[in-house]
């Protein structure tokens, strides 16, 4: 087997691994640096695909307290306020960093300066963009800039594995994708930055190629998870029959720029909902609201809501959001003149591994930084906070790498040690017909959605849980043939049963949570709950009996008491 | 509707007969027959939504984005071949490191001026705006090159994205390495010279970029230069952008 070793590896070239990549590499250019990407090198993941933007406070009439209260409200209370306060606090030096350093170039005001623009759940227009596809030029830049240092990349491989010795993670087993073959990396420190993406339900937003892989991972060699049950649906994925653009996302600057929802009987549904912000309450609610139409039988043709711009008049909709109506447009309909069909999708995890400010997770040597870690969005992330996240927590964690790395030491995994890893994720190759993991993936596609979605209950919860354990036994069973040269059925199937284990979490979580909260709702508990529920719930994998654990913690009010908790918590208890 | 898929792969070409659905593209398709008919055949996407160009082929003779492209425009025969002038991994999977090495000669990364410290004062509707915005929302997909009628004569050919990038951080006020770039772009051999302006990379290019406008502007800089040498148009200082951005 091909064995490497390195200083620091990087898994994933999002947002998060890229910047990390650059800031570790820059506080240390003699450290030797290793991204691993399951897809192309920054072409692979969600970054890629933000379009709306970047909420950063840059008028001096907002300020970085109304960024993180909001972030709060948002949150519903359940953030870690230290690491959502690093988040507002850091994105005006990242976007300044992005812009003057790494080479973006973001859309300007008429005046010359940078333009911001309206986003739901946000008590200012703050969100910082390109057009509205302003991934693609965050992660052009960050592309150009790892090339312009040299950093090795391996492309087209995936992590299966991070290889733990003592509570310390000392390197990651890695699929070579293109030669289907296994290559073993021993590193001082390893940084996990897989994106998260929950895909294991029946509409989904992400990249085709992510599922939950980090987590997965983590979650396997023994670290600390939390806030799992938080999932984020976006309440305007796109619908467009059985072609695979189902479920990509129309941006929220549609609502933000004063967009209506309508049901099928041309109701603006949202009244019933939240009378005060209507089309521009978060999304946890407004994604909600349109499910609610969706179950209650007021849906269109495809089973969706509408979303309507055309008020807007057709050429502020073109020149203002020229992809969607793209997009749009590629799949017969006109969104500058006339209602789209959209459905919840879901979108983003808000749960994830558990991390302080600098990255570093339970397990010594493992940091992780963007969506496969948790906390900093609590129950609900605000559209606009996800790529701050993944590149301010990309660059927070790249400088702690770059600081502490040499002062872990370098444990060389045994070539026989990484053989007897890899045996393990070749099982699918020794069988003769068995399952298609294709077929697997869409049965806990419609489970996940339909008994642990947008509304849950405790009995479709449980059944939930009784039916992934079927589905989990039956990975056992799938069946991969042909060459081992990128195999698509074969990373299929590891896809599966990444995301069979953290739909685990996601439901025991949600059991456990005997309340609604943000993007959690318990039709059986239908109510915010503070006096009890002002708390964290946590996963972690037992490391004698291997099952699955979950325990409860209080969230700690370390900077800020909301207005609408006065009652319920007393004093600031500072870090 | 009743549509026959030819693949070019890497064994030969296999012919596959799918009934597909409305609004379904090419790469529905690529999946149904992978996860139904062949699980063998390989094929590369990530985003689905045409950003982050994983997943340009040769679809009926003409290069394009499997995501984007609507098996509705393509009649009852579909033919998918790898794309040209890049090496091929396996079926439809091609090795873009043969993209990106020439990407990379031209220095792609701003080098950014030590005296920038804030993002730029610049209106949408100044020059210096104009001449960035053309060319920046290329996704590095390797259309262009693939369609290029230079590589097959000039296999060297720095090729369209390339010199389109370099264009852009040649017009950027904040980059410094305007000259190191300019000579890499005037090489004889591998340089903007060898475009003849047949305009295929215009032609299949999925973010409606112009790569022969770029090259063009390149070829008028280096003559510029040949000939009035240091009398070029300085590099604008930046203090003077601001009142351009007007
Ligand atoms: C359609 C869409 C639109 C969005 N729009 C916005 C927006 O407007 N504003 C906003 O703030 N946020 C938005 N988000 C959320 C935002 O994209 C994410 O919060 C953030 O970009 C995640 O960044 P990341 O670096 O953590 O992961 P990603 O950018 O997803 O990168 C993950 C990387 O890891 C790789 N990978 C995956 N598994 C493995 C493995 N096993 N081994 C090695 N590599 C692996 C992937 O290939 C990829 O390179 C959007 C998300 C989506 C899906
Ligand atoms: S899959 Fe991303 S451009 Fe087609």
């Amino acid at each position: 087997m091909r064995t490497e070793s390195v200083d620091i590896l990087i898994l994933g070239s999002g947002g998060a691994g890229l910047f990390a990549a650059l800031h570790a590499y820059d506080q240390n250019p003699s450290l030797d640096i290793l991204v691993v990407t399951k897809g192309l090198l920054g072409k692979s993941g969600c970054t890629r695909m933000v379009q709306g933007g970047f909420n950063v406070v840059l008028d001096p009439r907002d300020s970085i307290e109304r960024h993180f209260t909001d972030t709060l409200k948002g949150g519903r209370y359940i953030n870690d306020q230290e690491l959502a306060w690093a988040l507002v606090k850091d994105a005006p030096e990242t976007i300044n960093e992005l812009e003057t350093r790494v080479g973006c170039f973001f859309d300007r005001r008429e005046d010359g300066t940078i333009h911001q623009k309206a986003f739901a759940g946000q008590s200012f227009d703050r969100t910082v963009h390109r057009g509205d596809l302003t991934g693609i030029e965050i992660m052009e830049r960050l592309r150009d800039q790892v090339l312009g240092r040299g950093i090795h990349v391996l492309e087209e491989h995936r992590a299966v594995e991070l290889v733990t010795e003592e509570d310390r993670v000392v390197g990651a087993l890695v699929l070579d994708i293109r030669r289907g073959e296994f290559v073993g990396i021993s590193a001082r420190a390893t940084l996990l930055a897989t994106g998260g993406g929950p895909t294991m339900y029946k509409i989904a937003a992400p990249s085709l190629e992510k599922s939950e892989d980090g987590l997965a991972l983590a979650y396997r060699a023994g670290a600390l998870m939390r806030d799992m049950e938080m999932v984020q649906f976006h309440p305007t994925g796109l619908l467009a029959g059985a072609g695979r653009v189902t479920g990509s996302v129309l941006e929220e600057g549609l609502r933000g720029a004063g967009g209506y929802l309508f049901n099928a009987r041309g109701e603006r549904y949202m009244v019933h909902y939240d009378k005060e912000h209507l089309e521009r309450a978060t999304r946890d609610v407004v994604a909600r609201a349109g499910y609610m139409e969706i179950m209650n039988g007021r849906h269109g043709p495809q089973g969706g809501v509408f979303i309507d711009v055309s008020h807007l008049g057709a050429a502020f909709v073109r020149k203002t959001f020229p992809g969607m109506v793209q997009r749009v447009k590629d799949i017969g309909c006109d969104l500058a003149t006339g209602p789209v069909e959209v459905s919840p999708t879901a979108h983003f995890h808000m749960g994830g591994v558990a991390i302080d400010a600098a990255g570093h997770s339970s397990l010594l040597g493992l940091y992780v930084a963007g969506e496969d870690a948790g906390g900093v969005h609590g129950a609900n992330r605000l559209g606009g906070n996800g790529v701050a996240e993944s590149t301010i927590y990309g660059r927070r964690v790249g400088d702690a790498l770059g600081r502490e790395a040499m002062d872990l030491s370098l444990t060389i995994t045994s070539e026989a040690e990484w053989e007897r890893r890899a045996v393990h994720h070749t099982r699918f190759w020794r069988r003769g017909q068995g399952g298609n993991p294709a077929h697997l993936l869409l049965e806990l596609k419609g489970l996940m959605w339909d008994r642990c979605g947008l509304v849950r209950r405790e009995a479709d919860l449980i059944a939930c849980q009784e039916s992934l354990e079927e589905l989990e036994a039956r990975v056992e069973h799938l069946s991969v043939g042909g060459d081992r040269e990128y195999n698509l059925r074969w990373g299929d199937a590891l896809n599966v049963e990444s995301l069979i284990t953290v739909s685990q979490m996601i439901v025991r979580s949600a059991l456990v949570r005997t309340e609604s909260r943000g993007s959690h709702y318990r039709e059986d508990y239908p109510h915010e709950d503070h006096a009890h529920w002002l708390k964290t719930v946590y996963v972690q994998q037992s490391s004698e009996s291997k099952t699955m654990q979950t325990m409860t913690r209080d969230i700690a009010f370390t900077r800020h008491i909301p207005e609408e908790l006065k009652e319920v918590v007393n004093d600031v208890v500072p870090r | 509707m009743q549509v026959t898929v030819r693949v070019e792969r890497s064994t030969g070409t296999a012919s596959y007969s799918v009934d597909t659905k409305a609004q379904q593209t090419v790469l529905d398709v690529l999946f149904y027959i992978q996860n139904e008919l062949d699980e063998t055949l390989s094929f590369r996407c990530s985003c689905r939504v045409g950003m982050c160009g994983s997943c340009g082929m040769v679809i009926n003779g003409k290069e394009g984005l499997a995501c984007r492209t609507g098996l509705d425009r393509l009649g009852p025969v579909v033919t998918l071949q790898p794309m040209r002038h890049q090496g091929r991994i396996k079926d439809l999977v091609v090795d873009m490191g043969d993209f990106f090495s020439k990407y990379e000669a031209v220095r792609p990364y701003l080098t950014p001026r030590p005296e920038v410290q804030d993002p730029i004062v610049a209106s949408p509707r100044s020059k210096l705006r104009e001449a960035i915005d053309l060319g920046l929302e290329c996704i590095s997909c390797g259309l262009c090159l693939s369609a290029c009628d230079v590589m097959t004569a000039v296999p060297e050919f720095l090729g369209p994205a390339a010199l389109n990038r370099a264009y852009n951080l040649i017009a950027d006020v904040r980059d410094d390495a305007r000259d190191r770039r300019l000579a890499v772009v005037g090489q004889a051999r591998s340089g903007v010279w060898q475009c003849h302006t047949h305009m295929s990379c215009v032609e299949v290019c999925p973010k409606n970029i112009a790569p022969t406008r770029a090259i063009a502007q390149l070829k008028q800089k280096l003559i510029v230069r040949r000939f009035m040498g240091h009398r070029e148009r300085p590099i604008p200082k930046l203090q003077y952008i601001v009142k351009e951005g007007g």
